[in-house]
């Protein structure tokens, strides 16, 4: 059975608002989407859905010895063990909850089922003026004997003038396969400030679709970093919306993959107000028969004047198999604006590749150094040391070297 | 001092919008139509008053066949009425009866027509450095230095004529780089077009003049369907010039053209383009529809050279483009596409690489003013065996005015890991800085911009020859006069 039929029978056993059931409703007519979709026309989902994906949302236990395999150890720490909401730190001005309905707007086919069928996840409000010093680790532990399906949704409402981190991992403990459908929602107050970090490293057998949407308010500051190591299918949809003037949206996204591994990145950034900035930088290093996509698009609405927007995607293809499809957008319909985007694929640099090797660096070595100078650009703007650790030391595992890049 | 800035902009604003279309006169030439509307029957009909072999109209109908199933095409960022495709006659000619032996015997109402656009026909005798063959209304009605060319073995004529006498070469090639099924407006083209330029160039020879194709729609309520196949035999080089208008009417006229070239191996082909369709009114009523399919086909060391300026034209929907097959091959693409008061245009290139070693360019400048809306939409293709291919893309759009759009939508796919891509897009409008400088300097706002307009759009108007970059320069200047930003 494919994962339609079994939604469908899955649906048929519970009682649903008639919200929810019209967007269930609206989704099992559509499907899933395909690469007839002009936003997934290289991503094709056709083989993961085949799969026997049941849901599965009990929880289980987890021994701290695993918890740490796959922490960053940070002092605050919100853990889930299939969806459900095990610990979670208590922190001054900041509220931690389960999932709650809450007031969400849905964007595409994933979010609506998202929204018709979740009930799992967090809601996170910072209080007014709460500045939080330590960076808040999110982890997801998904462990299941049948393949799987999960679905998580999650809301972030930043108070005027807060300022917090996060730090994200979802991670299958598990053979069997895993889907997640992961959906969050950010908004940003008034002058406040948020970074938000997505590690993505999962099992080869772990499909992730990760939609974050982030809406922001006059003079705020929202920087999300993604990094894709590992898992068979990752895509994420990171969509801004500026709501107010003088507002900064970053992006930093290193990708590196290896295997049969598919990593596609949509980024939106709409400008609807004027004087804002953004700011998207995306590096893609691909090895083995791992394949990469980008789709970048920046908006600027016709009263959005004083805009700065700009956006580069750089790529490595580092084997022979390895393919890219890039697709950078503008649409821009005010005129004041400064817009421009840059794309580039190629190889690393024979010249300097020679110019290292003839001072006694071997070739392995001289490749991951040149391939971390590339990467680290994006790298060096995430302000959580230990999440820039993490990145330098599994870029350093992918390229099998044993190098230290934080020196 | 905001305030007068104000007045004086929209004292521009008004003076853009009253520059009328210049080109927009009618000429009274009798001409022989057949009614609205298409079916089997019609596509016949063109057929047989062109004294068609069976072949030919069995491509025809195959390709009606095609187009009857198919859906126009929604994916373009642009919008507009579909044009009602039974309401359009597919089939008009200029009455002019025996075919003439020299352009002297004209119709003297159509050469007073064509010494208005510009192209004084005894002139081109004289000047003797272009051949042209005239288009109107989908049929070609005059093509000169026939025999001149035909000494060095040139074909150079109507593609009627070529179906004519030469119809191996055409039953060759038509169809083979864009083929009837290829989209919803070349199936259709396929299946009714009039009439357009063939051109062959024999091996090893150097085309010594510039060959010019002009279109003009002249009757009303016609779409024009012309089709043009260029082939360029092994170490030939030739260089191409199209120039394209219509009469003002409120109505919307279709212009949906196929233009195939083949460069064969080491051949060298130049395609310039002047695109100056009727645009429609200040109101955005009226207008050419431009959907156009052009493409071309480069062998072994081959180089296709695509350069367009396009200012014409309500709606645009044209993406000339370049298959790289052999080794080594080459393909360009410069363009600038200005869009002024409700214009529309979607407009960009294919860049599809299959050989070894092919390199391929792309200079896009768009410049967007009034109310239009000019998008650049392009493909580069990197095929798993094109090792060592080298592409670089640049498309800057310029704005002028709030209430225009400028969009970029580039795909670039990469199979091959041996390949270098660069791309980068830029938006923004003319810098005050760069005003300031000119003010300072004693050159006024608008001269300014020309100015500047200018040397933005030279990396394109450098490819042209010259008598089309000296009308390019003058036609932007026209299509942009007063729209300071």
């Amino acid at each position: 059975m494919g994962l339609i039929e079994n939604l469908k029978s899955y649906t048929e056993g519970i009682n649903l608002s008639s919200d929810k059931k019209e967007l269930l409703d609206s989704f099992l007519t559509k499907g899933f989407p395909s690469i007839k979709d002009e936003e997934w026309k290289y991503t094709s989902l056709r083989k993961v859905v085949k799969n026997d994906f049941k849901i599965d949302e009990s929880s289980f236990d987890i021994s701290e010895n695993e918890i740490e395999n796959y922490s960053l150890n940070l002092v605050d720490r919100i853990l889930f063990v299939n969806g459900n909401l095990i610990s979670k730190p208590s922190i001054k001005g900041v509220t931690i909850s389960n999932f709650s309905e809450g007031n969400i707007t849905n964007n595409t086919e994933m979010s609506s089922l998202n929204s018709a069928l979740a009930k799992k996840g967090f809601t996170i409000s910072v209080d007014k003026n709460i500045v939080v010093e330590n960076p808040i680790e999110i982890l997801f532990f998904t462990n299941s004997e049948t393949d799987n399906f999960q679905q998580y949704r999650n809301q972030i409402s930043v108070g005027e003038n807060a300022e917090i981190k996060f730090v994200e991992r979802i991670q299958n403990l598990n053979k069997s396969k895993c889907f997640v459908n992961h959906f969050t929602q950010i908004n940003v107050a008034k002058n406040a400030k948020i970074e938000y970090n997505k590690i993505q490293n999962n099992t080869n057998n772990s499909t992730l679709i990760d939609t974050l949407n982030v809406f922001q308010e006059s003079d705020t500051n929202c920087c999300v970093n993604t990094l894709i190591f590992g898992g068979e299918l990752t895509r994420n949809n990171l969509n801004f919306e500026q709501n107010g003037t003088n507002c900064d949206s970053n992006m930093n996204g290193v990708s590196v993959l290896d295997d049969n591994q598919i990593a596609d990145n949509h980024t939106f950034v709409d400008h609807k107000q004027a004087h804002c900035r953004s700011n998207e930088m995306y590096k893609g290093i691909y090895l083995g028969d791992s394949k990469g996509v980008f789709n970048g698009k920046i908006m600027v609405r016709q009263d959005a004047q004083k805009i700065d927007a700009f956006q580069s995607n750089n790529n490595l293809l580092l084997s022979e198999t390895s393919t890219i499809d890039s697709k950078p957008q503008l649409e821009i319909y005010a005129d004041d604006v400064k817009c421009s985007h840059g794309c580039t694929i190629g190889q690393l640099d024979e010249d300097a590749l020679f110019y290292m090797r003839s001072r006694g660096i071997g070739v392995e070595e001289a490749k991951a150094v040149l391939t971390y100078a590339f990467a680290s650009e994006a790298i060096e703007n995430i302000s959580v040391e230990e999440v820039k650790l993490l990145a330098q030391k599994l870029l350093a595992k992918k390229l099998n070297v044993d190098l230290d890049f934080s020196l | 001092m905001i305030e007068k800035k104000q007045l004086s902009e929209d004292k521009l604003l008004e003076k853009v919008t009253t520059t009328e279309y210049k080109y927009g006169f009618t000429t009274d030439i009798e001409s022989d139509t057949i009614p609205k509307g298409l079916s089997e029957d019609v596509v016949r009909i063109i057929s047989a008053k062109k004294n068609e072999p069976q072949w030919m109209l069995d491509y025809r109908l195959k390709a009606y066949k095609a187009w009857i199933e198919m859906e126009e095409p929604e994916w373009a960022n642009v919008s507009y009425a579909k044009p009602n495709y039974q309401d359009i006659i597919y089939y008009s000619a200029p009455k002019q009866k025996p075919v003439l032996d020299s352009l002297d015997d004209l119709d003297p109402e159509m050469k007073k027509m064509f010494d208005k656009l510009g192209i004084s026909i005894n002139e081109q005798n004289k000047l003797a450095n272009v051949a042209v063959d005239i288009v109107m209304d989908s049929v070609s009605v005059a093509t000169s230095f026939k025999e001149k060319l035909g000494d060095l073995g040139i074909i150079f004529c109507s593609i009627s004529d070529a179906i004519q006498d030469h119809p191996k070469l055409v039953k060759k090639y038509l169809g083979t780089v864009v083929p009837a099924r290829d989209n919803f407006f070349s199936a259709l083209n396929s299946a009714v077009f009039s009439d357009g330029s063939f051109c062959y160039i024999p091996k090893g020879i150097k085309c010594p003049m510039e060959l010019s194709t002009y279109f003009r729609i002249n009757e009303a309520g016609t779409g024009q369907f012309e089709r043009t196949l260029l082939i360029a035999d092994e170490g030939s080089q030739v260089s191409y010039l199209e120039g394209c208008t219509a009469p003002m009417r409120d109505e919307n006229q279709l212009h949906a053209a196929v233009v195939e070239l083949i460069a064969m191996d080491d051949a060298d082909i130049k395609y310039s383009t002047v695109q100056n369709w009727y645009p429609g009114n200040a109101e955005g009523v009226g207008g050419v529809f431009n959907f156009v399919t052009k493409r071309g086909i480069c062998y072994k060391n081959a180089k296709i050279s695509w350069t367009q300026v396009e200012t014409g034209s309500a709606v645009t929907w044209k993406y000339p483009s370049c298959i790289l097959k052999g080794d080594n091959s080459i393909g360009e693409f410069f363009s600038v596409a200005v869009t002024n008061n409700f214009q529309q245009a979607d407009t960009g290139t294919k860049m599809i690489h299959l050989g070894k070693n092919t390199k391929s360019t792309i200079i896009a400048k768009g410049i967007s003013a009034g109310k239009s809306n000019g998008n650049y939409r392009g493909l580069v293709r990197i095929a798993k065996g094109a090792t060592n291919s080298r592409n670089f893309s640049q498309c800057d759009s310029l704005l002028m005015g709030d209430k225009c759009g400028s969009h970029t939508f580039p795909y670039i796919e990469v199979k091959n890991n041996s390949s270098k891509i660069e791309h980068e897009a830029t938006t923004s409008k003319i810098g005050e800085d760069q005003l300031f400088y000119c003010n300072q300097r004693g050159i006024g706002t608008e001269q300014a911009i020309t100015l500047i307009v200018n040397g933005y759009c030279k990396d394109v108007l450098n490819q042209l020859p010259m008598e089309f970059a000296v009308e390019a320069q003058k036609l932007l200047e026209i299509s942009l006069e007063g729209s300071v930003g």
